[in-house]
């Protein structure tokens, strides 16, 4: 009880700006993702410094600076903030309302050129509803409009709450392969892939000459915009995620990526374990929910728990993700159920760190707590994929964050059901 | 009095109507020996033919125990004896059979048989393509003429995947297009080549409603298009029910006055509605806005009867005091939220300010084929929420969102959801705390019967749609 009050004083003095101290240690703490992705690493009993939003140190015998906010963990695990690879976060507050949800994209000629940093919405609910829950960073994206195969540019964006949350403008091209890609294109893998081989040949053509793909350009060929931003694809400035699932379908994106030279990211990727040594020797990054493990299609029959152990075991770059918007907070569920099926335990918090932050070509700010790298720290409860921990304390770039959302200020109000002197929409405001 | 009870005569509960293969309509015109009978509908014309599986007498050891009674026995003992519990307690308390074979389980834990309150398993099966797609007979606002049984397939791999997860008995409804979307049915998560084989002996079928968006998004364009027009919709239904009800009670009446009387024609809709009016059929109703919940359960004073469980109840956190009250369950997602406008009011303490409340009936569901393999673990969250707001939630409390509650507000609690001597035999075995993300159930047993062994590939069930497929088991399988 001591702890949780000592952590309360400690965020609150933080946020109401009463002598915000720029240095905090935490100490005590079992520092977990304390390497690199290859080698996550961890200490017991170590300390963590953040001076001016960047971690300085983080390991054992480290000197406490005379200024700093000191945080004594008890010994309780200390990560990196969660990264969440995909989903819709600040861009859908509620699926099934049209008016507020911008991930959806209805009839439009455009695809790969839409950026989903055009539709950032920073004032989402399912911001702090996310980082209470430890979340700090995310890859947030477009769905693919139903007749088209692109999904367009994905933002990175930190869930620090603020009017302009993007980090990273352009972190990933989104493309459907597969029953989806194929349903896109007259329901057919064949006519899929030819799709896709059509709109990088157009991406090719234009970057030799806009003019020229303009004045030849017919109909069922990418409009020029598209083409356009497919072109940083082809060059390589972006990575493409791919969605694919069935281990034929991921041989031949594995295939078209030699043969345009992209970087590939697969995400679904049900049956990667089928072919996951080759998948690690072409050094190809796979999005995975290590808990599907039903045929929901016939790309799906080999669908398994031990998916994600599987690719660990071959030396393939894991991250989790399911796709959905509201509940990334469940990343550590996920991990857990990896780790239950046969996961290292580093290597699942890996997947919701360190894995994502390399994949979108930010490991050299996140991940991990490495020096040098921005202070996003959670301190948790208990074991961080534990279904019972909470985050106690939780740092984005060195800043102590609240834990409260919409979500707390419900439980506020209705924790109480007694008739009082007002109506219930008077309290807990 | 006489005119209600006489619908009923035909069967109380399934069993009476021949659970076990009688023909229920025969036994009722053989009442009376010479004298023209009723001739009501027979009421349990698909009936179960689920027989239990051969089983040994199995006594486990050593484990921790969660009753689903609200207790925790440590080093606790588990007798299965002709696939009922026969007895537990304290290891060295409790008699054992001679010739019971031990499971020393000590490290583990010992549960009832998961249930969950909402599945549609069998009627949205994997593969999830639209020629299985059988859960919504959205053609109507009120279809409670269908029964979800009908829409079954038993060879959905989600069955067994479910198995693996510890589920035991689960209810299949109806989806949630419809005002009154049909009949439910309870199932024994045992294999079968036909859904009557999967039927739960005895158990009372259950009425599956939906409030809200839901309707309103599927039939906007005729009626109903607003929340006003569903309980219009409702309404009309009870009130045909009740006049149906009247009907059928009058005929028989008359023909237990020895009067001549024929028969009114059958309408399936109204005979569910008017057994769900007698209280036959148990009402469960997808509602997510605690205001709407007390509309219904104004609704279901006017009409009289009562609604066994709101399902899904996003906000019955608001109006929690008010369903323990009228003595409603309320089925809930640990943590789902936001998907459409009346949940976006999802809170992670729902379900613990729900079982908060005295007398309060907090349900962990699934609605889903992922979250049925770990109710353990959506349970495991909305307790570690629940406490980290004060309120204190042990896991021998927890356990009964999971076993206990569904099976009171299913009709089944005296059958099974908890370890008393007695019920069926209906255990788990978890290889830790089952509130821990790293346990998963290593043993299964279904009346007796050990139906799941996550360490034996005999004893782990494959649909024929997996079967000679790539397909994996549920831990891993082939390849491994």
């Amino acid at each position: 009880m001591k702890k949780l009050i000592s952590t309360l004083a400690f965020g609150m003095a933080a946020l109401t700006g009463v002598a915000t101290a720029q240095t905090y240690a935490i100490t005590n703490g079992h520092l977990m993702m304390t390497g690199d992705a290859a080698d996550p690493g961890e200490i017991v009993n170590g300390t963590v410094i953040i001076r001016d939003g960047v971690i300085v140190a983080a390991g054992r015998n480290v000197t406490i600076p005379d200024n700093a906010e000191v945080y004594d963990a008890g010994g309780a695990p200390v990560t990196p903030g969660l990264f969440s690879p995909i989903s819709g976060l600040a861009l859908e507050e509620i699926e099934l309302a049209d008016d507020a949800n911008d991930r959806r994209v209805g009839g439009f000629p455009l695809s790969a050129s839409l950026k989903a940093a055009d539709a950032i919405n920073p004032d989402s609910t399912v911001i702090p509803v996310s980082r209470s829950a430890g979340v700090t960073r995310a890859h947030v994206g477009l769905l693919a409009g139903g007749d088209t195969q692109f999904g367009g540019c994905g933002a990175l964006i930190v869930l620090d709450g603020s009017m302009d949350p993007l980090i990273k403008e352009c972190a990933a091209q989104t493309a459907l392969l597969g029953y989806s890609g194929a349903r896109r294109a007259g329901d057919n893998r064949a006519a899929s892939i030819a799709m896709f081989r059509r709109a990088l040949t157009d991406a090719r053509n234009y970057a030799r000459d806009p003019y020229l793909y303009n004045q030849r350009w017919t109909e069922g060929h990418l409009p020029a915009e598209d083409a356009d931003a497919l072109g940083d694809v082809l060059s390589g400035d972006v990575p493409i995620i791919i969605s694919a699932f069935s281990a034929p379908d991921i041989r031949r994106t594995l295939d078209l990526a030699d043969e345009f030279g992209f970087d590939l990211i697969l995400y679904g990727a049900v049956e990667a374990w089928r072919v996951a040594d080759e998948i690690a020797a072409a050094d190809v990054p796979v999005i995975i929910d290590p808990m599907t493990n039903l045929p929901y299609l016939w790309e799906d029959m080999g669908a398994t728990l031990a998916n994600a152990a599987r690719l660990e075991e071959a030396g393939v770059d894991v991250a989790f993700a399911n796709g959905e918007t509201h509940n990334i907070r469940l990343m550590p569920q996920m991990a857990g159920n990896a780790v239950a099926n046969g996961m290292s335990h580093l290597g699942a918090l890996a997947a919701i760190t360190a894995v994502p932050a390399r994949i979108f070509g930010v490991e050299d700010q996140l991940g991990t707590l490495a020096p040098g790298k921005a202070a996003d720290v959670v301190v948790w409860t208990g074991d961080p994929l534990e279904l019972s921990s909470r985050p106690r304390v939780i740092f984005i770039d060195g800043k102590p964050q609240s834990l409260d959302s919409r979500q707390s200020a419900l439980v506020k109000r209705y924790r109480n059901l007694e008739r009082r002197d007002l109506p219930t929409q008077y309290y807990g405001q | 009095m006489r005119k209600t009870t006489i619908f009923l005569a035909a069967c109380l509960t399934l069993a009476a109507c021949g659970g076990s293969g009688d023909d229920s309509e025969s036994k009722e015109t053989k009442k009376k020996d010479g004298e023209a009978v009723a001739e009501l509908p027979d009421k349990n014309p698909y009936p179960s033919t689920y027989i239990r599986y051969p089983s040994e007498d199995v006594v486990i050891t050593g484990a921790t125990v969660l009753t689903g009674t609200g207790t925790l026995i440590e080093n606790g003992a588990v007798v299965l004896h002709d696939g009922k519990v026969a007895a537990v307690g304290a290891a060295d308390e409790v008699d054992i059979p001679d010739g019971a074979e031990t499971i020393d389980a000590a490290g583990k834990f010992v549960t009832p048989g998961i249930i969950d309150i909402h599945s549609h398993l069998g009627v949205y099966p994997a593969p999830s393509v639209s020629s299985t797609s059988d859960g919504n007979e959205a053609t109507s606002p009120n279809t409670a003429g269908v029964w979800a049984e009908h829409s079954i397939w038993p060879q959905d791999p989600g069955f067994n995947r479910a198995l693996a997860g510890g589920i035991t008995s689960l209810m299949i409804l109806p989806g949630s297009a419809n005002l009154f979307g049909g009949r439910t049915v309870t199932i024994k998560n045992v294999p079968g080549r036909t859904v009557q084989e999967m039927k739960f002996p005895d158990a009372p079928y259950g009425l599956k409603m939906a409030c809200g968006e839901n309707p309103k998004r599927v039939y906007g364009k005729s009626s109903p298009s607003t929340r006003m027009g569903n309980f219009r919709g409702y309404r009309d239904g009870w009130i045909d029910a009740a006049a149906y009800k009247k009907k059928w009670d009058v005929y028989a009446e008359k023909i237990e006055d020895g009067e001549d009387a024929d028969p009114p024609s059958r309408d399936l809709k109204l005979e569910t509605l008017a057994m769900a009016l007698d209280g036959e059929i148990l009402v469960h109703m997808h509602c997510y806005r605690a205001d709407e919940m007390a509309q219904v359960i104004d609704m279901s004073e006017e009409f009289g009867y009562k609604v066994s469980s709101f399902q899904h109840a996003v906000e019955a956190y608001k109006a929690a005091d008010l369903l323990a009250k009228n003595g409603t369950c309320a089925a809930m997602w640990a943590d789902w939220w936001g998907f459409k406008l009346e949940a976006y009011d999802g809170v992670r303490e729902n379900a613990a300010l729900v079982a908060a409340q005295p007398e309060g009936c907090a349900i962990i569901h699934s609605d889903s084929d992922v979250g049925i393999q770990r109710l353990n673990q959506e349970t495991a969250k909305a307790m570690a929420d629940g406490n980290a707001i004060g309120l204190n939630i042990t896991p021998e409390e927890a356990i009964t969102w999971i076993t206990s509650n569904p099976a009171k507000a299913m009709g089944i609690l005296d059958q099974t959801g908890t370890l008393e001597a007695g019920k069926m035999g209906d255990v788990v075995i978890w290889s830790g705390d089952p509130f821990s993300v790293y346990s998963q159930a290593e043993k299964v047993f279904i009346d007796g019967a050990l139906m799941y062994d996550r360490n034996d590939p005999n004893i782990n069930p494959r649909s024929d749609f997996e079967l000679g497929q790539i397909g994996q088991g549920p831990n891993g399988g082939a390849g491994k």
